[in-house]
């Protein structure tokens, strides 16, 4: 009887209804999919090549993930999941990704039983209160202190890990680390910065064994004149400057007009003089070793060699930072205002040092260094940025206990632990994974561990909360004596992330795809005018037809 | 050649009469057909994504529509209704379009049956007036006799149909006391709640329920030097609008000199100038400098010394923010009459603290115990970008809800209670008409029925049946004097049963109705008087601008 009324642009697809559920379930479980084997000591590694070759080999999920483009519009909101989680703890970002992708799994099945999404997640969200309830149960406090403990801690965390048969190796440098920068706010909260006091250098060559977390700072320059200034200075006393030690114009655009020949040699001369103006007022302290973000003259370079200080140039403004923590100098910015208390004494020894073909810079010995270094040596730059990548976690799981010091076990026995029924078979996917992963019979070892788990829930005692899966031999074992362990909070994060997602990707029931980036909405109307006098001007020439 | 014997040529199509008409409505139809599953605590979420990939995951009426590419014109007339409502009132926008759509069909009808569209109009008008009038004087409810709970209960209704549903419990207490925090007596005396006073932040990480509210206000930058304290307290704050870098001649000044000498002199003042207003802020008692603009490194220093926190790049909004809420003066300049420049001390403003704290993985200033206080901020925590936007905007509605439920002073019961009730009356009002307009009226009092039948459907309940026993309480409820209460009975969609939804607390501000209605109305009448369109075909040469 009369055409279809378009109302939306033909580019735009929808979808809506069951359909759409299904889809959602299917992108995120594939995203799940993608990174299941990376989940416990058992797993593998998966090798990226990104669009410009070059290779990522890893098997932290957020960053196989990120490395991934990805089209569907859930499966990015998964994606984002385990970015979350990598900022918020460093750590379980696999788990959070599967444990997803498995509870919209088990939802697909209420949904096909005609249960409406929101009593889902009303479910859901029960299930998680309870389910950080019983965490807060079984969870158990330990001492900071102990360091076997918290070893033993890192330790498990990093067993999933590439680095796993450097275990305590690499527990061991991600533990001094972050105890170093520690620092207590008093109150017993404590504040660990990793992203800007800890720094960790990659230099190619070596074993791995040879790294070491340096009880002060490293970074990749050399004295600005090899030859002349000293590369080894014991207890130096250090000045640290942001400003350029070099004649620098000024702001304002100034022409000077010279009329006589000698101005010349006096403006030349007044750049000369400013210049060791400088050095002089920095000489009046005595430093050993100057360092600046900025640039250093030809004739600074004179001046500090001829009084025998070292200087170092064009630091990056973070590395300055660390060694102010570092050796408890302050960063000056104009060498007239130098005070004693700025100059950084902390420091046991300064030396240049020749790794491979370059030279490095370590000021090291700190007395008490609130920032640090972490020297990674390792046979290829790929393995390097693996153990990285390793040692950040492991770092984030230090400062996790660090800040909130309390512990639930590992292995999948925590997932084991509550009796709801549908969020229940979903927290199981992470017990299951292991067991998959590590190769045994699935659906043996998970009855036995359900055994226990029951058997436990119905006589509240508690003793079997701590059996899990040793992920090596894919035996049921108390985790307490295997020392398996996850931080709470990296545990409750992931529980609260996993399901919250899940809920929001349920709640949709309608996609909209190919929507134009919006352009202004005045930029159509304006266009309306012109278009109908252009119009009326056609219409004569058509009359005549 | 007479002039009417040729056909007017117009390049284009042209429509009118019934088709227009038909067509008209078809594509308001199913624009509300869009929005339709997202009504009620039961409806779900639509997830929308544009060309380059980015989501956009909504349950908001406006949102959906703004997102959506909707080409129609009178189509576009709807979407620009739900904004109207976004902005007068915040909440309902979902409501509204949908009411408007049905309206629309319902008037098709009758212009179908040969009722003028001007006579459908008037009887609309007539309906709605006397809709509004009787919901002003029936049905709402004081709040003074509710107290907070009701306000609580208020936004609690707007937010269940939201994402934020499962724990509206917690996000309708939080949003309550934030509108409270912001209240404010203007000149007049008339107290107001300015929404804009309450910095919502987001932060990825941790859970929907560790969202808190904050009293002060909260800056999304970290300190401008490592060196500087993490925490002052007592605070005075400095606002200023201006650079703290190297004083510079603006429009590229060219200075010149003859004498060599004076070159570096003007290299040396340069630097004193900054450091010399620096002094005075400090000397003025400032312990916390708040800048729109950079400041220089060589500056920072001064501070550190002084063991004052400096922020560069605040946001200009938030600085106004900031200003208004610790009593300080936004300072641009520092010259004065004299052609000096000073810094009083009375340009600052004053807060219990300010501390430098990380929220996931950033940085953010809190400037906690503001002197004033009328502003607050609301830190939301979910599990990713895409949740926080859209918490962020139910959590917007529900502050725009309690603002109005406050400044309006009264509420209704929601549900389809409303609804139910007015269809009721007005069916009985067009019976007492002898015109035209009954028919309208009694139209419009059937359209009206729309928002129970979609709640009832959307939460899967038999609507049908739900719609009839709802009119028919209401039904006594207007005929008996003494079953006055009944007029509170709304739907009840978890457990698809009608119960008296003002007890039960879903209650929603008189005014967001009245609004609904009012605009649904004006919109409807809008297209309904459309007979003609010309939709002409785009000239050639435009195509390469588009």
């Amino acid at each position: 009887m009369q055409s279809p009324v378009l109302v939306l642009k033909d580019s735009l697809t929808r979808e809506s209804g069951s359909k759409v559920h299904h889809a959602n379930i299917q992108a995120s479980k594939a995203v799940a999919d993608i990174i299941r084997t990376t989940l416990g000591p058992r797993s593998m590694l998966k090798m990226l090549l990104d669009a410009q070759g070059g290779i990522v080999v890893t098997n932290d999920g957020n960053a196989i993930l990120r490395e991934l483009d990805i089209a569907h519009p859930a499966a990015k909101s998964m994606i984002e999941l385990s970015r979350t989680q990598d900022e918020e703890v460093g750590d379980g970002t696999t788990s959070v990704i599967v444990l997803a992708g498995e509870m919209l799994h088990v939802a697909e099945a209420f949904i096909d039983k005609k249960y409406h999404p929101t009593v889902i997640c009303r479910a859901y969200n029960k299930a998680l209160e309870d389910a950080l309830a019983v965490l807060d149960q079984i969870s158990m406090s330990i001492d900071v202190n102990d360091r076997s403990m918290m070893l033993g801690l890192v330790k498990s965390c990093i067993g999933t890990k590439f680095t796993s048969q450097f275990g305590d190796l690499i527990a061991d440098l991600a533990l001094d680390a972050t105890t170093t920068v520690g620092v207590d706010l008093g109150q017993g909260i404590r504040e660990v910065d990793i992203k800007k006091y800890i720094k960790v250098e990659k230099i190619p060559g070596g074993q791995l064994e040879d790294s070491k977390v340096l009880k002060g700072v490293m970074f990749n320059k050399d004295v600005v004149v090899p030859g002349k200034m000293k590369r080894k200075i014991v207890n130096p006393r250090i000045i640290l400057l942001d400003c350029p030690l070099e004649y620098k114009k000024g702001e304002n655009q100034t022409n000077a007009e010279l009329v006589r020949e000698e101005d010349w040699a006096v403006l030349l001369k007044m750049e000369e003089e400013y210049i060791e103006n400088l050095c002089v007022q920095i000489l009046k302290f005595k430093p050993d070793l100057v360092i600046t973000e900025k640039g250093l003259s030809d004739l600074a370079c004179h001046y500090f060699s001829k009084a025998g200080v070292s200087a170092i140039r064009r630091l990056r403004k973070t590395d300055n930072n660390r060694i102010a923590k570092a050796c408890g100098a302050v960063i000056v910015n104009r060498p007239d205002e130098l005070q004693e208390s700025d100059i950084g004494t902390g420091a046991g020894l300064f030396e240049v040092k020749k790794i491979g073909d370059e030279f490095f810079s370590f000021i090291v010995d700190c007395k008490d260094p609130k920032a640090c270094t972490v020297l990674l040596r390792g046979a290829s730059k790929d393995l390097l940025n693996e153990v990285e990548r390793n040692l950040q976690d492991a770092m984030s799981v230090a400062r996790n206990i660090l800040k909130h010091p309390k512990l639930v076990p590992g292995g999948g026995a925590t997932e084991l632990t509550w009796p709801y029924e549908a969020a229940a078979v979903a927290f199981e996917a992470i017990p299951r994974t292991l067991a998959q992963n590590c190769g045994v019979n699935v659906i043996r070892t998970m009855t036995a561990l359900q055994g226990k788990a029951t058997k436990d829930v119905m006589h509240a005692t508690g003793e079997n909360a701590w059996t899990g899966i040793d992920g090596n031999s894919g035996e049921i074992a108390d985790m307490k004596e295997l020392k398996i362990w996850d931080a709470y909070n990296v545990k409750a994060q992931t529980f609260k992330t996993a399901i919250e997602a899940a809920c929001m990707l349920l709640r949709i029931d309608d996609i909209v795809s190919g929507i134009k980036k919006r352009q202004a909405p005045g930029s159509n109307q304006p266009s309306k005018p012109t278009i109908e006098t252009e119009g009326d001007a056609d219409n004569e020439q058509m009359i005549p037809e | 050649m007479a002039l009417g014997s040729q056909p007017l040529d117009i390049l284009g199509d042209r429509q009118s009469g019934q088709d227009v008409r038909t067509q008209n409505i078809t594509a308001c139809q199913s624009v509300a057909n869009i929005v339709k599953t997202s009504l009620g605590p039961v409806g779900l979420d639509k997830m929308l994504v544009d060309d380059i990939g980015d989501v956009t995951i909504t349950n908001d009426g406006a949102t959906i529509l703004k997102m959506l590419d909707v080409e129609h014109p009178a189509a576009k007339v709807l979407v620009e209704l739900a904004e109207l409502q976004d902005r007068e009132v915040g909440d309902g926008t979902t409501s509204v379009v949908i009411v408007a759509a049905e309206l629309l069909k319902r008037a098709n009808d009758l212009v179908k049956n040969k009722i003028h569209p001007t006579s459908v109009i008037s009887g609309y008008r007539l309906a709605m007036r006397e809709a509004c009038k009787y919901v002003e004087e029936k049905l709402a409810i004081k709040v003074d006799k509710l107290g907070k709970d009701s306000l609580v209960n208020c936004a609690k209704t707007s937010m269940s149909s939201k994402l934020l549903s499962g724990d509206s419990d917690f996000f309708a207490n939080m949003v309550v006391d934030a509108v409270q925090a912001v209240k404010m007596t203007n000149a007049r005396g008339e107290i107001k709640y300015p929404i804009k006073g309450i910095n919502i932040l987001k932060a990825h990480g941790k859970s929907a329920k560790e969202s808190y509210l904050l009293k002060g206000y909260a800056l999304n930058t970290g300190r401008a030097a490592q060196g500087m304290p993490l925490k002052v307290s007592p605070a005075r704050i400095a606002c200023l609008d201006f650079n703290l870098q190297k004083t510079k001649m603006q429009l590229g000044v060219q200075v010149l000199v003859s004498d060599p000498r004076e070159l570096e002199k003007i290299r040396q003042r340069e630097a004193d100038m900054t450091k010399e207003r620096i002094e005075k802020i400090l000397k003025a008692g400032a312990n916390v400098v708040l800048t729109t603009k950079g400041i220089d490194d060589m500056a920072l220093k001064y501070f550190v010394e002084a063991g004052a926190i400096a922020v560069r790049r605040v946001r200009k909004e938030d600085l106004r923010h900031v200003a208004k809420a610790t009593g300080a003066t936004a300072v641009s300049t520092f010259a004065d009459m004299e052609g000096e420049e000073t810094f009083d001390s009375s340009f600052l403003g004053y807060a219990d603290e300010v501390v430098e704290e990380r929220i996931a993985d950033d940085d953010v200033i809190l400037i906690k115990g503001t002197k004033t206080s009328s502003a607050v901020s609301v830190i939301l925590r979910g599990a990713n970008d895409f949740m926080l936007d859209e918490m962020d905007r139910a959590l917007h509605d529900a502050l725009c809800i309690v603002k109005r439920t406050l400044e309006s002073n009264s509420v209704v019961a929601g549900g389809g209670a409303v609804e139910a009730a007015l269809s009721v009356y007005l069916e009985y009002l067009a019976t007492t008409l002898g015109s035209r307009e009954q028919l309208a009226i009694a139209e419009f009092a059937e359209s009206l029925l729309i928002i129970p039948k979609v709640l009832a459907v959307n939460a899967a309940k038999d609507a049908t049946d739900l719609v009839a026993k709802l009119r028919a309480y209401h039904h006594t409820a207007q005929t008996k004097a003494d079953k006055k209460h009944l007029s509170n009975m709304g739907l009840d969609l978890v457990n698809g049963k009608v119960r008296n939804n003002l007890e039960a607390g879903v209650i929603e501000p008189a005014m967001s109705k009245v609004k609904i209605l009012q605009f649904a109305t004006e919109a409807a009448i809008t297209i309904l008087r459309i007979d003609d369109m010309i939709k002409l075909a785009k000239d050639e040469s435009q195509d390469g601008q588009d």
